[in-house]
């Protein structure tokens, strides 16, 4: 049988560095084949080969067995190739439709044929489990509905091969649903699905089989059914992986240093009370949309926000971050590249950013002081750069959310709130990550983490609360803690219903 | 690009004399047209000269400094030529009104023309952070009041400093010198050495190129966001307040065509200079750099005999133009 | 320029009261007056000038009304002339910003019948206007040039210009043509847009550029008082005089108190302004209808005769 798209030892090399060497890689028609390994392991580099974004140094590509080269994009667009990019490349200011046919837009005659375009859209984008005018302009979407309209906008095009890198990074687990069942379908339409995610779970459930790469090499690939989520973690990491999270702890009793009673953010949280104990990991669950991102920024002054806060006993109200910085608490948003790192600037201004006073004598900045800080933070973290001047923007993901949490433990905080703690990181940074938030409440910090990631809700926390269209719709702890109670409280069905009604509305 | 990182992390390593050269271009640019200059003209290439174009550039060369912190930050500011003109007016006016030629008049002068332009500066970035209006359409806005102010102050004609006495005694500001330097260059050299430690050194510095970089990180990040935006507009203020010091001692006058344009040269000399337009970037010795660049152009084009007086405005803007292709080539080939 | 308009009503109405017992009820007549607005010290003495004349014309004729209104540029000029049209007015005295730009909106005024009278520079359809009023351009650039042959002889000269407009070029080509056939040399010439700043600026560079120059011809005193600051910078002998233009009162000054650098002036008034509105006032008051163009020429000013054109009061 014929193999769609082939990679024939294929190998790459930035200069004297080399990320890839002789990979095969070969896909065939109605198949998914998911490529694990962690950040670093060279997957977004070969499929940036694949796609024709990047030449190959070594090795060769094939389609139907004839051996073939990708000048550029276009030209492994126009033989069925789409790249579906983990990072939303999508124009915030036009809808839905505009962005969906965006440089490939429908005419009538010189005109725009825009009732068309709206039609097909609106059509696409249910495809999807996406119910949305398609008038809608992109910044009015959440991300995880940003990135199903860049999938859409993938699909748009006549394809063979489709190339999904991390696709599930943002969504939700009944969003992502409904993308597995759009694969599903493309799958039954003998169209070669690609599928990189870090999430190994959903690898083990939606694909046929499985392609491990590890420092840039080729470890193994298997048939799915062979392996389980534990097993791929194995051969990705190279060693077992059998305790990705820290060992769980009792809940602690301590006193409760934070609490919040009647909180509401306006057009976000209608009511919201919790309170929070020393040393706890408290764990945020719900649906995208839910509010919990909001409920946190307005508690640290980030949103306006009403409602009694007492951290301590005492009551408190933040205007701005600073104050609730000064007062121990630090919140970590979910979007690091747009809120949490300035991309273009250097680790160093990075890492000292929140906590620069400290580095201040006599009215300036000691900068000795700061390269000695981020000597400990690379070390303490285990940050890896290439080199100490490199922009934040060149780290890996993972790498980015280990400078942010330095950035924020130099201000000492006793309440850490972690926002996707683990969103778009390879299991191997997820491990050290958990490991990290454990020792920090064993410190006595209390934590919360915002989290769409069930498994690490469930592995990390002390005590999860779930939130539903701007309330509090429960809280699970101890033993309960599981995936059924609180998609329960999340949705107010239980998963096999839904995973039936997205089976049903597709 | 998020899976560059080599596969066998080594031990980071700081580089401590890279050469920026995206920091030393415009001074790369800066010698090829000296060397343009003495190619066309012999004559260029002496002291006096030189000294007459660096001393020249320093209304333009201080107000850029101002501009840098602004245009770092994220901001614009478009009222410095109207503001330049106005603080002037006020400041002659002053001396008029007290006469005399006393130092003490002349100091109390010099602060009304600092005070004026800082309050100047506030004005228009409590617009900016307070109000919430675009910088480009506040500062639009003051332009064209401060420019009309000026023409009322001087009822449609000319602010002549009056008093002979205090003309004589306020002239070296401009033509003096000391241990054979200009004070207009002396004073550049301070605003920006002040402004690059400012921008360079400090918290605040710092926090500047962050709301600059990404007001979002900034602000998650526990900035004083307003205060720092507010700030950089008042600092523009003052150094058009110490151009305006500089600038009155040369002709003693302000006119209704005083600082026109000033508010262009000083953004080109910014982004001459490296600093990006967008934000997140202050280069001040660059903008220096870009200022007289500028200065330079000008001069040129008189030294040259064979462009014609007609096309000394194209000819110039290609100079502008090609000096930014060379920059931004080179730090390409880096 | 609202008091203005309410002074020149309460006048208009007391005279009208005054007189309608002794003489038939006064003619009521309306004077709309645009100008460009002072941004420079030329303009400025137009729009001085302007408003010291409407004050004067509207105490001599009770029933006058004069609305003097001063624009920005040529687009705001069109604009404002649509704005009078609308107050109907009797006669438009008009001193456009240029003439390609206003040729339209002063036609369209001239077919309401409106009575028009073009200052200093023309319109493109000499037939729209009914009394034009200028200073000489030409003249100007002549009268500068055989100062240069008869008082410099030989010598190099360098000329600064204005702004690139028709009245540079008149000005500076009619210099050169003056120079013709006599020892005097332009060695260069650039331009410094009537600015001050900018002619200090070009004259500091001609300095570095030209070892020996015997005058200059600054064709505009604000630019003149730049140079003069340059030259003394220098502390540069070779320079024997500086020519300027226009007759700003600190230059008429100088040439009053004999300045060795500035021994002449060559006129070319602001208050042409105000000739054009006593024209204007004439047609209707007078017992003639007037017609026709005025031209004001450029005169030079010498100590002998800087008395008859100071005017200390004005801005200029």
């Amino acid at each position: 049988m014929a193999f769609v798209l082939e990679a024939r030892e294929i190998g790459k090399s930035f200069g004297p560095v080399e990320v890839l060497r002789g990979i095969p890689l070969a896909l065939k028609a109605g198949e998914v084949h998911a490529v694990i390994g962690e950040n670093g392991a060279g997957k977004s580099t070969l499929m940036r080969i694949l796609s024709g974004h990047l030449q190959p140094s070594a090795g060769s590509l094939a389609m139907d067995d004839a051996p073939t080269v990708f000048a550029n994009p276009v030209a492994a667009e126009s033989r069925g190739i789409v790249l579906v990019h983990q990072e939303i490349l999508l124009a915030p200011d036009l809808s839905i439709a505009q962005n969906l046919f965006l440089g490939r837009e429908m005419r009538r005659g010189p005109f725009v044929d825009d009732a068309a375009m709206n039609r097909i859209a609106a059509a696409k984008m249910a495809e999807l489990g996406a119910r949305l005018d398609p008038n809608t302009p992109i910044r009015e979407l959440s991300i995880a509905q940003r990135q199903l309209v860049q999938i859409a906008r993938a699909l748009l095009a006549p394809h063979r091969v489709v190339i999904f890198d991390e696709p599930t990074a943002t969504l939700s687990g009944v969003e992502a649903e409904a993308l597995f069942l759009a694969i599903h379908e493309l799958k039954a339409k003998g169209v070669a699905v690609l599928y990189i995610s870090h999430r190994l779970p959903e690898v083990k459930a939606i694909t046929d089989r499985v392609t491990v790469l590890r420092d840039g090499r080729h470890v193994a690939t298997r048939d799915a059914a062979e392996l389980d989520p534990a097993g791929m973690a194995r051969l990705m990491v190279g060693r077992d992986m059998a305790n990705l999270y820290p060992p769980r702890t009792p809940a602690p009793e301590g006193e409760i240093v934070l609490e919040a009673r009647d909180v509401a953010v306006p057009g976000y949280v209608e009511t919201a009370s919790f309170a929070l104990r020393k040393g706890e990991i408290l764990g945020f669950a719900g649906l995208i949309g839910a509010g919990r991102t909001e409920l946190f920024e307005g508690l640290v002054g980030l949103r306006p926000c009403r409602g009694e806060v007492r951290q301590e006993g005492k009551p408190v109200s933040f205007r701005d971050a600073a104050q609730s910085m000064a007062a121990g608490i630090v919140y970590l948003s979910e979007d690091r590249k747009g809120k949490g790192l300035l991309l273009q600037q250097d680790l160093r201004v990075n890492l000292t950013l929140a906590a620069l006073s400290r580095f201040a004598k006599s009215g300036l900045v000691a900068e000795s002081q700061e390269w000695a800080e981020l000597d400990k933070a690379i070390a303490a973290f285990d940050i890896r750069a290439r080199r100490k001047e490199m922009l934040a923007g060149q780290l890996s993901g993972g790498n980015q959310q280990k400078l942010l949490l330095a950035k924020m433990m130099l201000l000492e905080p006793r309440i850490v709130i972690i926002d996707e703690p683990t969103r778009g990181i390879d299991i191997g940074t997820k491990e050290q990550i958990y490991r990290f938030i454990a020792e920090l409440a064993a410190q006595g910090r209390s934590i919360v983490v915002i989290s769409s990631e069930m498994p690490e809700l469930i592995g990390l926390c002390h005590r999860v609360i779930v939130m539903k269209a701007g309330r509090i719709a429960g809280e699970v702890t101890g033993d309960e803690i599981a995936e059924d109670p609180i998609m329960f409280l999340a949705t107010g069905v239980h998963e096999e219903e839904v995973v039936e009604m997205a089976a049903g509305a597709a | 690009m998020t899976e560059n990182a080599i596969p066998t992390t080594p031990p980071p390593e700081r580089r401590r004399f890279a050469f920026d050269l995206r920091a030393a271009s415009p001074f790369i640019a800066l010698l090829a047209l000296i060397l343009l200059g003495a190619v066309v003209n012999p004559d260029f290439l002496t002291a006096s000269n030189l000294t007459n174009v660096v001393t020249r550039s320093a209304f333009i060369a201080i107000i850029a400094v101002g501009a840098t912190f602004v245009i770092a930050g994220g901001g614009l500011d478009l009222s410095v030529g109207s503001m330049a003109a106005f603080t002037a007016g006020l400041m002659i006016l002053t001396l008029n009104k007290l006469g005399g030629a006393e130092t003490s008049t002349l100091l109390m002068a010099m602060g009304v023309a600092l005070m004026v332009s800082a309050a100047c500066g506030l004005f228009n970035g409590l617009f900016v952070t307070i109000g919430k209006i675009e910088p480009f359409i506040v500062t639009l806005g003051t332009m064209g009041i401060f420019r009309s102010l000026v023409i009322f102050l001087a009822a449609g004609g000319t602010i002549t400093l009056r008093d002979s006495g205090m003309r004589e005694m306020y002239r070296p500001i401009y033509f003096g010198s000391v241990l054979g330097i200009p004070i207009p260059v002396l004073a550049i050299l301070a605003v920006a050495g002040l402004g690059a430690l400012l921008l360079y050194k400090t918290p605040f510095g710092r926090h500047v190129v962050a709301i600059g970089s990404n007001e979002d990180v900034a602000r998650y990040s526990g900035v004083p966001i307003n205060r720092v935006r507010l700030l950089t507009y008042v600092i523009q203020g003052v150094c058009v307040g110490i151009a305006v010091l500089i600038y009155v001692p040369r002709l003693g006058s302000a006119t209704p065509t005083t600082g026109l344009l000033w508010e262009l040269q000083a953004i080109t000399a910014v982004v001459i200079g490296g600093t990006a337009l967008r934000g997140g970037v202050g280069r001040i010795w660059g903008t220096v750099a870009g200022a007289v660049i500028l200065e330079l152009v000008a001069n040129i084009m008189v030294f040259s005999n064979f462009v014609s007086e007609y096309l000394v405005g194209a000819v110039q803007g290609s100079i502008i133009i090609i000096a930014m292709l060379v920059q931004r080539s080179l730090q390409r080939a880096r | 320029m609202k008091h203005v308009i309410l002074k020149s009503l309460a006048v208009a109405g007391l005279a009208a009261g005054l007189s309608s017992a002794a003489f038939a009820q006064p003619k009521t007549v309306t004077i709309a007056v645009s100008i460009p607005a002072a941004t420079h010290g030329w303009t400025g003495g137009v729009v001085y000038h302007a408003e010291e004349t409407a004050k004067q014309l509207e105490k001599l004729h009770p029933g006058l009304k004069v609305i003097v209104k001063t624009s920005p540029d040529g687009a705001a000029q069109a604009n404002a002339l649509e704005d009078l049209m609308a107050q109907k007015v009797d006669a438009l005295v008009v001193l456009p910003f240029n003439s390609d730009e206003l040729t339209n909106p002063a036609r369209e005024v001239k077919k309401r019948g409106t009575f028009i009278t073009v200052v200093d520079r023309g319109l493109k359809d000499a037939s729209i206007q009914d009394i034009y009023v200028a200073g000489n351009n030409p003249e100007f650039g002549r009268v500068a040039g055989k100062y240069f042959v008869d008082n410099l002889k030989q010598g190099n000269v360098v000329v600064f210009r204005g702004i690139p407009t028709v009245i540079d070029e008149e000005r500076v080509t009619n210099f050169e043509k003056a120079l013709e056939g006599s020892g005097v040399k332009v060695i260069d010439k650039q331009y410094a847009n009537w600015n001050r700043d900018d002619a200090f600026r070009v004259m500091q560079d001609y300095l570095a550029k030209h070892p020996k120059i015997d005058a200059v011809w600054a064709s505009d005193d604000d630019m003149a008082l730049g140079i003069m600051e340059a030259i003394r910078q220098s502390k540069r002998e070779d320079i024997k005089f500086v020519l300027g233009g226009a007759g700003m009162k600190d230059m008429i000054k100088k040439v009053m108190d004999g300045d060795k650098m500035i021994p002449a002036d060559v006129s070319y008034p602001p208050a042409m302004i105000a000739t054009a509105m006593n024209v204007t006032a004439a047609h209707f008051y007078g017992s003639a209808p007037m017609r026709g163009t005025y031209v004001l020429n450029a005169q030079l000013i010498t100590k002998d005769n800087a008395k008859d054109h100071y005017f200390p009061n004005s801005p200029f």
